[in-house]
């Protein structure tokens, strides 16, 4: 059944491409992304919570693009003619990236779990560099060598753990099992377990896009298409903070923890800085939602680091209300670019009155920032109690330095494109898009799944008092307290 | 000549030597050679045979007959753009083959078979990402590194194969095919191939 629902998404895709009318296609394949992001209810019981969790933001997100897609493909983000920009091929390539995410997700052990990362790289590539566009082919490039780089590390980082595993008495079988590990509580060669941890956290920290490693993050993010983006930055992030779990938690059970906190606390204060301070010399809304996301995965490396039982509840509720609210952002983003055909701070103003584009632009920009009752002021908060239960001033006051700076950009851009006179559309913009008042051809599928995302960010906020707030807190007990 | 010292000669080329055809013929060699040396490893199950045939064809067939065609298409790719000079690439390969040879004297890691010259591999991959600004470069870079992880699986972990021949098979699926398609689009506006040309883009 897993192998179904993993590659449900995959199949859906290729059914669609079968029927040759547009509209039917263009519902088959709504319909069956529905049915692919309801078939892992039936799993529900069989996976372990940090799974679940995960699979919800997957399936979730996972539809919502692929409904914005599927709506707004009058959006013509196709360029310049590559075999890869076409509609089927970019659906297919959609369908394989939901996969692979699914794959993350519901592996059981780290080759698997490596495994659907990589192949993320393999089905993205091609997605970012779908316009053909020059900046936006050098922005995969960026993203293919960078990442193929990180993944690389963790790889190796996965043949030390299974040798330190053999090591202790495991079935090479079940050797790179996290249960396996994690049960049999293994007497193991601590030098070699610390160094094949590490490499693992190096490795998935890579695709999470954390300082230092984040030169492809901001690139790949603003240059693809915008439910791409909002998939990259809303749920590619999230597997890759869930490899970062899924290794503390191993990591912990091997006498590693202490050396992992500090390395997350490190990463995660150094992030939420520099991504801060660099959104606030952006000048491109996409660019900026995608510092944005370097500086939401601080955040989330940081409460792991701090550790304990709330700082990873910390880190799975804000990896949740930024799912959300991220992916919410770049689908509005989207919508914005469609209408005014170009996402140059300078060139946009007055959203607030140009109609609901903006309105959705700004729910967004609001929730990004931290503003209440959005999920991430509940996380933000989280951090904040979790840095002080865990006593790390300096890397708590680093951390609150960045999300202010944060704050600070995002709300000057919230007033600076939201305030003013709307623009009309420029000649040279219809020109650009080749198509007469845009708005007018907004599909609805594509608003409403930007709405859905954007309410999401909001309800987010009550999942602590909620059935899967418990769930959450169970596995953040869990991996806190891993033997 | 001793198959360790045939890869430390083919890593040095790929660091020293400036032009792409050569550095594709050090990288077959290179390649070549950890295949034979991984062959026994590899013979354990029907799943690990199948892979690594499968990333053998890749990687000392499909890729380099990719990368060959490609420079035939475009002679301009043929000059590695190195961004140091021939001597300090050569100190860079000495100190590259120390730092492989220490790491495989560690107690921890004394007993692991030819663990040195899987981590020289490791180590010439990411130099030519370093020192070669060539964007196919790049890619032999990335397939060397993907070679080095998996001479390092099969002597770090010899019961888990499959696993680490599925894992190499990825990386090479991804760097030669991905990769060529990308670097044949971008041509089109960077024929030199120059990866200081597609610094537009800041991290």
């Amino acid at each position: 059944m897993i192998a179904l629902v993993i590659a449900a998404p995959l199949l859906g895709a290729a059914i669609s491409i079968a029927f040759r009318s547009r509209d039917t296609r263009r519902a088959v394949r709504v319909l069956l992304a529905g049915v692919a992001a309801l078939l892992p209810l039936t799993l529900l019981g069989t996976v372990d919570g940090l799974s679940t969790a995960f699979v919800v933001i997957v399936s979730a997100l996972g539809f919502l693009a692929t409904a914005f897609s599927a709506g707004a493909f009058s959006f013509d983000w196709g360029v310049v003619d590559t075999f890869w920009s076409r509609k089927s091929v970019f659906f297919m390539l959609l369908g394989a990236f939901w996969s692979a995410m699914l794959l993350v997700v519901l592996a059981d052990n780290f080759a698997l779990l490596w495994l659907g990362i990589s192949a993320t790289t393999l089905a993205t590539a091609f997605l970012v560099g779908y316009s053909g566009e020059p900046a936006a082919l050098e922005a995969a490039w960026k993203y293919l060598i960078l990442c193929s780089i990180g993944i690389a590390f963790a790889l190796l980082g996965i043949i030390v753990l299974a040798r330190v595993s053999v090591e202790a008495g495991i079935d090479p079988a079940n050797a790179l099992n996290w249960s396996v590990i994690l049960a049999h509580n293994p007497s193991i060669s601590a030098p070699l377990a610390r160094l094949g941890v590490t490499l693992m956290t190096i490795g998935f920290a890579t695709k999470a896009g954390l300082v230092p490693m984040h030169a492809w993050l901001p690139d790949a993010h603003s240059k693809a298409p915008a439910p791409i983006s909002a998939l990259l930055s809303g749920v590619l992030v999230s597997c890759a903070l869930y490899a970062i779990m899924r290794t503390l938690a191993v990591g912990t059970a091997l006498g590693a923890g202490p050396q992992l906190h500090l390395l997350l606390t490190c990463l995660g204060a150094l992030s939420i800085v520099v991504a801060g301070a660099l959104m606030l010399s952006q000048t491109d809304l996409k660019r900026l939602l995608a510092y944005s996301t370097v500086e939401h995965a601080g955040i989330v490396a940081l409460a792991l680091g701090f550790g304990g039982p709330l700082g990873l509840f910390a880190a799975l509720f804000h990896v949740f209300a930024h799912a959300f609210s991220k992916s919410g952002a770049f689908l509005a983003a989207g919508l914005v670019q469609r209408e005014h055909a170009t996402t140059k701070l300078s060139d946009l103003h007055g959203l607030w009155e140009a109609g609901s584009t903006g309105k959705m632009m700004l729910a967004a920009l609001t929730a990004l920032s931290g503003m209440p009752p959005f999920g991430i002021f509940l996380g933000e908060l989280l951090l904040v109690l979790a840095g002080v239960a865990a006593h790390s001033w300096i890397a708590l006051a680093a951390g609150l330095v960045g999300i202010s700076l944060a704050f600070a950009a995002l709300s000057r851009t919230a007033i600076l494109i939201e305030s003013g006179r709307p623009q009309s559309m420029t000649a040279e913009a219809r020109t650009s898009t080749g198509q007469e008042v845009p708005a007018k051809l907004l599909s609805r599928v594509a608003v409403a799944a930007t709405a859905v995302a954007l309410v999401g960010a909001l309800v987010v906020a009550i999942v602590p008092w909620i059935g899967l707030g418990d769930t959450l807190r169970l596995t953040a007990l869990h991996i806190g307290t891993s033997p | 000549m001793t198959p360790e010292l045939l890869m430390l000669l083919a890593g040095a080329t790929l660091i020293v030597n400036g032009r792409t055809g050569q550095a594709l013929i050090a990288y077959i060699v290179l390649a070549a050679t950890a295949s034979a040396i991984l062959l026994p490893a590899s013979l354990s199950t029907p799943t690990a045979v199948v892979l690594f045939s499968v990333s053998v064809i890749l990687k000392v067939g499909l890729a380099p007959i990719g990368l060959r065609w490609f420079l035939r298409a475009n002679p301009t790719a043929d000059d590695l753009s190195p961004s140091m000079s021939a001597p300090v690439r050569l100190l860079l390969v000495i100190v590259m083959a120390i730092a492989a040879k220490s790491i495989s004297q560690d107690p921890a890691l004394a007993a692991v078979p030819m663990l040195g010259t899987a981590v020289f591999t490791l180590l010439c991959g990411i130099g030519m990402l370093m020192v070669h600004r060539n964007l196919l470069a790049h890619v032999i870079g990335l397939l060397v590194l993907g070679t080095g992880i998996e001479l390092a699986g099969a002597m770090l972990a010899p019961g888990l194969p499959a696993a680490f021949e599925l894992g190499a098979t990825f990386d090479v699926l991804v760097a030669t095919f991905i990769g060529l398609a990308l670097v044949r689009a971008i041509a089109t506006h960077n024929p030199l191939l120059d990866v200081d040309a597609l610094r537009r883009l800041r991290g």
